[in-house]
C-alpha cells in the first residue's frame, strides 16, 4: 500500500517552490499513485525553454520501492528512449533509497538532461549520434524540444506557415527548421543563403 | 538402419542404469554401503571433506567467523557481513587488509568504521522526524543504525521486508541515499519478527545459507531427492566426494563421479550419448527423404534410381521424383547435374566419426555394464566367505576377497571413464590445435598401452573373484588368494600409471585448454565426514524454544510456518542449489546469540 500521507506531504513540499526549481508534481486523477511531474529544460542545453512532462507511477511499496517514471513528452536524449520515454537512471532502479523523494528524482532527471551519459545509453541511436556528431545531435534535440516540449506545438506550424508564405517550399522549410533546431531567424538566414 | 536402433536402445538402457543407480542406491552398490567390513577399504577418519547438515551449518561457519572477528576485533554481524561480501574467503580478506588497509576493507563491504561508531544514544523524551514517512515520532520508536542514520521503526521494518522479499537478505543497505552500510542483522531480525515471524526465520536461513551459496568451497549435495546436506572441501575443488547420504559426485561439476574424464569432456559425452547426435548424423548422410511419403530411405546398392517402399521412384542424386524407366547411368526424362565430391567427403567423414564414437561408446558401455554386474557380486561373495568360515580350515582371514572386490570396482570405474576421456583426448573436437598429429599419435599409443594392460588385468581379477572358490580345496583357494592379492596390487599400480600418463603426458602438456581431473586415490572416492554439531547448537535450540514461547515474538512454530509466499528469493537461485525440499529452520540454531556469548559459556 502506498504511503499516501507521505505522498501528500511530498506534493505540498514540492509545489511550494515551483518558481525556483521549475519542478511541479500533480495528481493525474483522484488516485495519488498516478502523478504527472513537470520539469523545465535546463538553461544552456538543447532542452532550454522546453517543459517536459513525466508520467509517475507509484508502486505499492513506495517509498521502499522506486517510483516508475517515464517521459510523456518526446525527447531526444541518449539516456531516454525516443520511442517510449523510458529513462535510464540508476536511482530509479537499484540505487533508489527510501530517503529520496519524487522531487529529488525529478531533479536528478533534470540533471540528466544537462549531463547525458552516452556510455550507458537507453537509446543507442541517439547515443551514437551524440558521440559521433554532436552538432546534429544538438540540433535534433533542440528541434524536438521546439516541436514537442513547447507549450503549444503550433509554434512550429506557425513558423513553417510564415516561412512558406515568403515563397520557400514547405518541405524545405521543415528540414531547414529542423536542421537549425527550430530557430525561425536562423532558418530564414539559411534559406536565404541558399 | 540397424545401427540406428542399436544405439538408441542402448542409450536408454544406460540412462535407466544411471537413474536406478541413484534412486535405490542402497541395494545396488557396495559403494554406498555402511557395512563394517568396509572400514578397511575406505578412510573414514581424517578425510578433508566434511558433510554439513542443517544442524552443523552454524558450527561450520563458526571458525571462519571467529578468525575474522579475532583478527579485526569485529562483532559477529560485522564479521559475517565481511565474509559474505568476500565470499567466505578468509585469505582474500587478509590480502585486502594488507593491500588496502582496514578502512577500505570495511567500506567496500559496507561496514561502518567500528571506531567511529558510538552506541545508540537517543534522548527518549524528545520527538524526531523520520525522513522517510515524514512524520514526527517519539525517539523510542526510532532506530539508529551503525552508520549513524536514524529512521522510525515502521519504515525500517517496511524496508527490510521489501528487501528480504527481493532476495537481498544478505546485503540490506541503510535507507539513507548513498549510504552503503549494511544493516545490523540483529536489528533486522528483531524488527521483522514483530510483524512477520516467518519472514524473520527465512531471513536467518538465507543468512546462514550464505555459507553454502556464496562459497566456492561448499556446495549442496546434488542428490535427488535432496538429502539436505552440503559438502565442504579443503583446498582443491577438483575432487570426488561421497556425501553421508551415499551419493557420490564430482565436486566441481556436481555430476556423477567421472574421473579421469574432465568435467568438460564428461558434459560433452553425456550430451552426445543423450541426443544420439551421431545417429542423426548418420541418417542425414546415408538416407534421403522420399519425395512422396517423406520417410528416410537408405540406398542399399544398385543404380541411382531408388524406389521407396511406398512405390515412389526417385533420383538418389538430387532426391527428385522420377519415372521408373532407366538405364544404369541415366533415368529417362531426368537429368540433374553432376557427381558432387563434397557430398561424398562429407558422408565419409560422418561415417568415420560414427564408427569412432561407436568404438568408444561400446567399450565404455561394456565396462559400466560389467561394473553393474559385479556390484551384485558382493552378496554372493559374502555368502562364499561365510561358507568358508564355517569350514575347518587353516585359512582364517578372508579380507583378501573383499579387498580384491573393492579393487575391482575401483579399477573398473577408472577403466570405463577412460574411454570417453580417450574419445575426446584423441579426437579433433577439443584439442585440434594443441599438438601435431604425430605427437598425438605417439601419445595415443602410449595411453592405449596403459589402458590395455589395465583392461587385461581387470578382467583377470574379475575372473578369479567370480570363481566358486567356496567349493575348492584349500590349496586351490590359496592359489586364488595369491592371484587376487597379486592382481589387486597390479591393477592399483596400473590405475596409478594410467592417471599419471593422463595428468602429465596428456592433459599436462596442453597449451591452450585447461582440463583438471579429480586425482586417483587407491582408497577410492573420499567419504566426507560429518562435522560435529557443537554443543552450542543444542544450547541454541533450547534458547530458541524459550524465545518462541514468548507471545511477543509471534509464537511461530515449525508446523504453522507458511511456505514463504511472496518471496522471490527462493526462485532466484540456480535450480541445483535449491533442489532440496525441506527447509532449514528446524530450530537448531539461533543467530540471536552472538558468538561471544556462546563462546563464553
Amino acid at each position: 500500500m502506498v504511503d499516501f500521507s507521505r505522498v501528500q506531504k511530498e506534493l505540498q513540499e514540492c509545489n511550494k517552490d515551483i518558481n525556483v526549481s521549475g519542478i511541479s508534481v500533480n495528481p493525474k486523477s483522484d488516485n495519488l499513485s498516478n502523478l504527472i511531474g513537470t520539469i523545465t529544460g535546463p538553461v544552456g542545453t538543447p532542452y532550454e525553454g522546453g517543459t517536459f512532462k513525466i508520467d509517475i507511477d507509484l508502486p505499492g511499496g513506495y517509498p521502499f520501492e522506486p517510483p516508475k517514471m517515464k517521459f510523456a513528452t518526446k525527447v531526444w536524449h541518449p539516456n531516454i528512449s525516443s520511442q517510449s520515454g523510458a529513462i535510464c537512471l540508476d536511482i530509479l532502479k537499484d540505487q533508489w533509497s527510501p530517503a529520496l523523494t519524487i522531487k529529488t528524482a525529478l531533479l536528478s532527471i533534470q540533471a540528466l538532461l544537462s549531463a547525458p551519459a552516452p556510455d550507458d545509453p537507453q537509446d543507442a541511436v541517439v547515443a551514437q549520434q551524440y558521440l559521433k556528431d554532436y552538432q546534429t545531435f544538438a540540433n535534433t534535440a533542440r528541434y524536438w524540444t521546439e516541436s514537442f516540449a513547447k507549450t503549444s506545438s503550433a509554434g512550429v506550424e506557425e513558423k513553417v506557415g510564415k516561412l512558406a508564405e515568403m515563397g520557400f517550399p514547405e518541405a524545405l522549410v521543415r528540414t531547414t527548421l529542423e536542421a537549425v533546431g527550430g530557430d525561425e531567424n536562423l532558418a530564414l538566414e539559411k534559406l536565404l543563403s541558399g | 538402419m540397424e545401427s540406428v536402433e542399436y544405439i538408441s536402445s542402448d542409450d536408454e538402457n544406460e540412462l535407466d542404469y544411471y537413474s536406478s543407480d541413484r534412486d535405490d542406491s542402497n541395494d545396488d552398490a557396495l559403494i554406498n554401503d555402511d557395512d563394517d567390513d568396509r572400514s578397511n577399504w575406505l578412510p573414514n577418519k581424517g578425510s578433508s571433506s566434511k558433510v554439513i547438515t542443517k544442524e552443523s551449518l552454524l558450527a561450520a561457519q563458526r571458525e571462519d567467523l571467529r578468525r575474522v572477528m579475532e583478527l579485526l576485533s569485529l562483532r559477529e554481524h560485522h564479521a559475517r557481513t565481511l565474509l559474505i561480501h568476500y565470499r567466505w574467503d578468509v585469505e582474500t580478506i587478509f590480502a585486502v587488509l594488507v593491500e588496502k588497509g582496514k578502512d577500505r576493507l570495511f567500506t567496500e563491504a559496507g561496514i561502518p568504521n567500528p571506531e567511529s561508531h558510538d552506541p545508540v544514544s537517543l534522548v527518549s523524551t524528545s520527538t524526531m522526524m523520520c525522513d522517510i514517512c515524514m512524520e514526527d515520532m517519539p525517539s523510542c520508536d526510532m532506530t539508529k543504525m551503525d552508520c549513524g542514520h536514524c529512521f522510525c521503526n515502521t519504515c525500517w521494518t517496511e524496508h527490510f521486508i521489501v528487501k528480504i522479499n527481493e532476495g537481498q537478505s544478505r546485503r540490506i543497505r541503510c535507507m539513507a541515499h548513498k549510504c552503503f552500510a549494511i544493516c545490523d542483522e540483529s536489528v533486522i531480525r528483531n524488527l521483522v519478527s514483530k510483524r512477520h515471524p516467518d519472514l524473520a526465520e527465512k531471513f536467518d536461513r538465507f543468512l546462514l545459507e550464505s555459507y553454502i551459496e556464496d562459497n566456492k568451497m561448499v556446495k549442496w549435495c546434488p542428490s535427488t531427492p535432496h538429502c539436505g546436506n552440503a559438502i565442504r572441501v579443503e583446498e582443491d575443488a577438483f575432487c570426488e566426494v561421497e556425501c553421508s547420504c551415499g551419493n557420490q559426485f564430482c565436486f566441481s561439476c556436481l555430476c556423477e563421479a567421472h574421473s579421469p574424464c574432465s568435467c568438460a569432456m564428461w558434459q560433452l559425452w553425456t550430451k552426445k550419448c543423450r541426443d544420439e547426435s551421431e545417429t542423426v548424423n548418420w541418417i542425414t548422410v546415408h538416407t534421403k527423404p522420399c519425395p512422396k511419403c517423406h520417410k528416410p530411405v537408405e540406398k542399399n546398392g544398385g543404380c541411382n534410381l531408388v524406389s521407396c517402399i511406398c512405390g515412389q521412384a526417385f533420383c538418389w542424386l538430387c532426391g527428385g521424383a522420377t519415372g521408373r524407366d532407366h538405364t544404369w547411368s541415366s533415368i529417362a526424362g531426368h537429368s540433374c547435374g553432376r557427381y558432387k565430391e563434397d557430398r561424398e567427403k562429407q558422408s565419409e567423414r560422418a561415417k568415420r566419426d560414427l564408427y569412432r564414437y561407436m568404438h568408444y561408446h561400446n567399450r565404455y558401455k561394456a565396462h559400466t555394464d560389467s561394473f553393474k554386474q559385479e556390484s551384485k557380486l558382493k552378496e554372493t561373495i559374502q555368502g562364499k566367505v561365510a561358507i568358508l568360515e564355517g569350514k575347518e580350515s587353516q585359512l582364517r582371514d578372508f579380507s583378501w576377497v573383499t579387498n580384491g572386490l573393492y579393487r575391482l570396482f575401483r579399477s573398473r570405474r577408472a577403466l570405463s571413464y577412460s574411454y570417453p576421456f580417450a574419445f575426446y583426448m584423441f579426437g579433433d573436437e577439443l584439442f585440434n590445435d594443441e599438438m601435431t598429429k604425430e605427437d598425438l599419435e605417439i601419445k595415443q599409443h602410449l595411453f592405449e598401452d596403459q589402458q590395455q594392460q589395465l583392461e587385461t588385468n581387470v578382467e583377470k581379477l574379475s575372473k578369479f573373484i567370480e570363481e566358486p572358490f567356496d567349493s575348492f580345496t584349500e590349496d586351490k583357494i590359496m592359489e586364488i588368494r595369491m592371484q587376487v592379492i597379486n592382481l589387486s596390487v597390479i591393477t592399483d599400480n596400473l590405475c596409478k600409471k594410467m592417471y599419471e600418463c593422463i595428468e602429465t603426458d596428456l592433459l599436462g602438456s596442453l597449451q591452450f585448454g585447461i582440463h583438471n581431473i579429480a586425482p586417483y586415490h587407491s582408497k577410492g572416492i573420499e567419504k566426507a565426514t560429518e562435522l560435529p554439531v557443537s554443543w552450542t547448537a543444542k544450547q541454541c535450540a533450547g534458547d530458541k524454544r524459550k524465545r518462541l514461547e514468548e507471545p511477543t515474538t509471534g509464537g511461530s512454530s515449525e508446523s504453522d510456518r507458511p511456505s514463504g509466499s511472496g518471496s522471490s528469493e527462493e526462485t532466484d537461485f540456480p535450480a541445483q542449489k535449491m533442489a532440496r525440499t525441506d527447509g532449514f529452520g528446524g530450530g537448531m540454531f539461533d543467530l540471536n546469540l552472538p558468538a561471544e556469548v556462546i563462546d563464553r559459556n
